[in-house]
């Protein structure tokens, strides 16, 4: 090797990182299991196991929050000068003002990487993901049913079709109400999010989100994290949020309606 | 979708109404396109006692579309017939605020659930003393069976091994594995109890147990405990037809099992899916609805956490 390596030309050289990069992506990638119409697998109860929920960018340790590395591309979210005053103030307010305070509904994409586990299930025609979280569904519908004129919902209404063996999600028709983490991120009502899941191990989903929202971020910008499955739950349980929470009276009911994200 | 409750009430308060000062009138209005203008339904009368012998006969010839692993295929939106039963489960005559109707209990005869006489006094108590708490008013789990008659669209999906049933009433969904599993052990109580079911021909049946036992079956106050146990049948009578039956055992308020049945009518709509239910997020119209006396009494029993379970 030695000798060899003496009588190579130095442009050769200068092109070795090309040519071990080349040989990673040559490695013969992860392949999911099909279902009977031929999709990817997705089926399964999934969980992120990561800070996302606490928040999505780096971050030392906070009330409610603990520390951990974030998974926003390139760091920093591209909030609007106003948008972040805007976030600062949410995360001093946050633990009344996150709507998961009241167990409202976690909105999009949160809902995706909460403690809480989540089950996916598909039909030729559809993938559901239900969450434990306040007990919730999501129907992806992917046989290009037309959107009705939604607005005003808090885990908007999602489209999805499979890109090779990608699961990508399109979701619109949001309200200003959720929050993307505990510690204030937010969106408006005029988010699209874009998500794509893929499966890349046995037990894991790589997830991405991206997010475009004109009226609160200078440019489109997007996470990625790994679900992990719960091969230890034979089945999805329940987390009736506000139940438990009237029983234990905590009073959750009696709260004003709350704006998460002031206009 | 946020006021759901207050516009159950104002709509069943002005039909009630104006069926007691003008029955031909209300009969003509709803012969005209109401949802209880269907006389009949899957060719069987529509009333529970009637339909369900006439759908089981039915059943037996028709044959379903099947999912490509051989089973019937249930897949699709649904809107349940419920027959006045969210508001009284057993028979009753329209008064302020309830359309009246046959409810759904077809067995037993008389149509009126089989109470312990201390059950029945309790059920009785709720009614006189706190009629407004209906647990689903605060926006908590409906339950087995009460999803089944609450009044909007369901929607059956069929991944293999498993039936899902998504609700959009309060976004509730129910998993029901058919692969033979167990249920959870009996000391974990849930709003969503726990469901497996089988097939048994074309009969998808359901098997529903660890209920927490918190849940009213109606707003009328009758009631179920965390030993209810429930077996659910659901059979289509045609490519169209539902018939749902559900038989209740709980010894410790039932003197005997008792069965409502109901059909489930397919939405033809190709454009129609189910919408987001936020009851949590934004309901407020209890607080204004019981404003005046009945609000006190319903803080009070906040504050003493007395859910009348």
């Amino acid at each position: 090797m030695l000798v060899l390596g003496a009588l190579t030309p130095l442009p050769f050289i200068a092109s070795i990182p090309d040519l071990a990069q080349t040989r990673t992506s040559n490695r013969p990638a992860y392949t999911a299991p099909r279902t009977p119409d031929g999709k990817p697998d997705l089926q399964g109860i999934w969980e992120a196991r990561n800070t996302a929920h606490a928040d999505l960018q780096d971050h030392g340790g906070s009330y409610g929050i603990l520390p951990g590395l974030g998974v926003v591309e390139g760091g920093q979210i591209p909030y609007q000068p106003w948008a972040l005053a805007q976030k600062q103030e949410n995360f001093k307010n946050r633990e009344t003002a996150d709507p998961l305070a009241k167990c409202y509904l976690a909105g999009m994409p949160r809902s995706m990487y909460l403690p809480d586990p989540f089950q996916i299930l598909q039909t030729p025609r559809e993938v559901v993901m239900v969450s434990e979280y306040v007990d919730t569904w999501r129907w992806i519908p992917t046989y290009g049913l037309a959107r009705y004129d939604v607005t005003d919902s808090w885990n908007g209404d999602s489209r999805g079709h499979w890109e090779g063996d990608t699961l990508v999600v399109e979701t619109t028709g949001f309200n200003d109400q959720t929050w993307l983490d505990h510690a204030g991120d937010f969106h408006s009502d005029q988010m699209k999010l874009v998500e794509r899941f893929t499966r890349t191990a046995p037990d894991t989903i790589t997830y991405e989100a991206t997010i475009d929202d004109p009226k609160v971020f200078t440019k489109a910008w997007k996470i990625t994290m790994p679900l992990y499955r719960r091969t230890d739950m034979p089945r999805i349980m329940e987390n009736e949020c506000y139940m438990y929470a009237d029983e234990a009276g905590k009073g959750v009911h009696d709260d004003k309606p709350g704006r998460a994200s002031p206009k | 979708m946020r006021n759901w409750f207050l516009r159950m009430m104002i709509g069943a308060a002005l039909l009630g109404a104006f069926s007691l000062v003008w029955p031909d009138a209300v009969s003509v209005a709803l012969a005209q396109g109401g949802p209880q203008a269907v006389k009949t339904i899957g060719g069987c009368p529509r009333d529970p006692a009637s339909f369900r012998p006439c759908a089981l006969i039915k059943a037996k010839t028709f044959d379903p579309p099947r999912t490509p692993d051989g089973k019937p295929d249930f897949q699709g939106f649904w809107a349940n017939q419920e027959n006045a039963a969210p508001w009284d489960i057993e028979p009753h005559p329209a008064s302020f605020g309830v359309p009246g109707g046959p409810g759904d209990i077809v067995d037993p005869p008389d149509q009126k659930i089989p109470y312990t006489p201390e059950a029945l006094a309790k059920r009785n108590d709720i009614v006189e003393n706190h009629p407004y708490d209906d647990p689903q008013a605060h926006c908590a789990p409906a339950g087995v069976p009460r999803q089944n008659y609450t009044p909007f669209g369901l929607q059956f999906v069929q991944p293999l091994g498993s039936f899902v049933i998504l609700y959009e009433a309060q976004h509730m969904y129910r998993i029901i594995p058919t692969d033979g599993r167990p249920h959870l052990p009996t000391t974990v109580k849930l709003w969503q109890g726990d469901s497996v079911g089988h097939w048994e021909g074309n009969t998808l049946v359901v098997d529903f147990a660890n209920n927490n036992g918190k849940h009213w079956l109606d707003m009328a106050g009758n009631f179920d405990t965390e030993n209810l146990h429930v077996v659910e049948r659901f059979t289509m009578v045609d490519a169209d037809t539902i018939l749902y039956e559900a038989t209740l055992t709980d010894p410790t308020i039932y003197t005997r099992p008792w069965t409502i049945a109901l059909p489930f009518a397919r939405n033809k709509d190709k454009n129609y899916y189910l919408l987001e239910f936020a009851c949590r997020e934004g309901e407020h119209d209890l607080q204004h609805y019981l404003d005046g006396d009945q609000s006190k009494n319903f803080n009070v029993d906040q504050k003493k956490g007395d859910q009348k379970k």
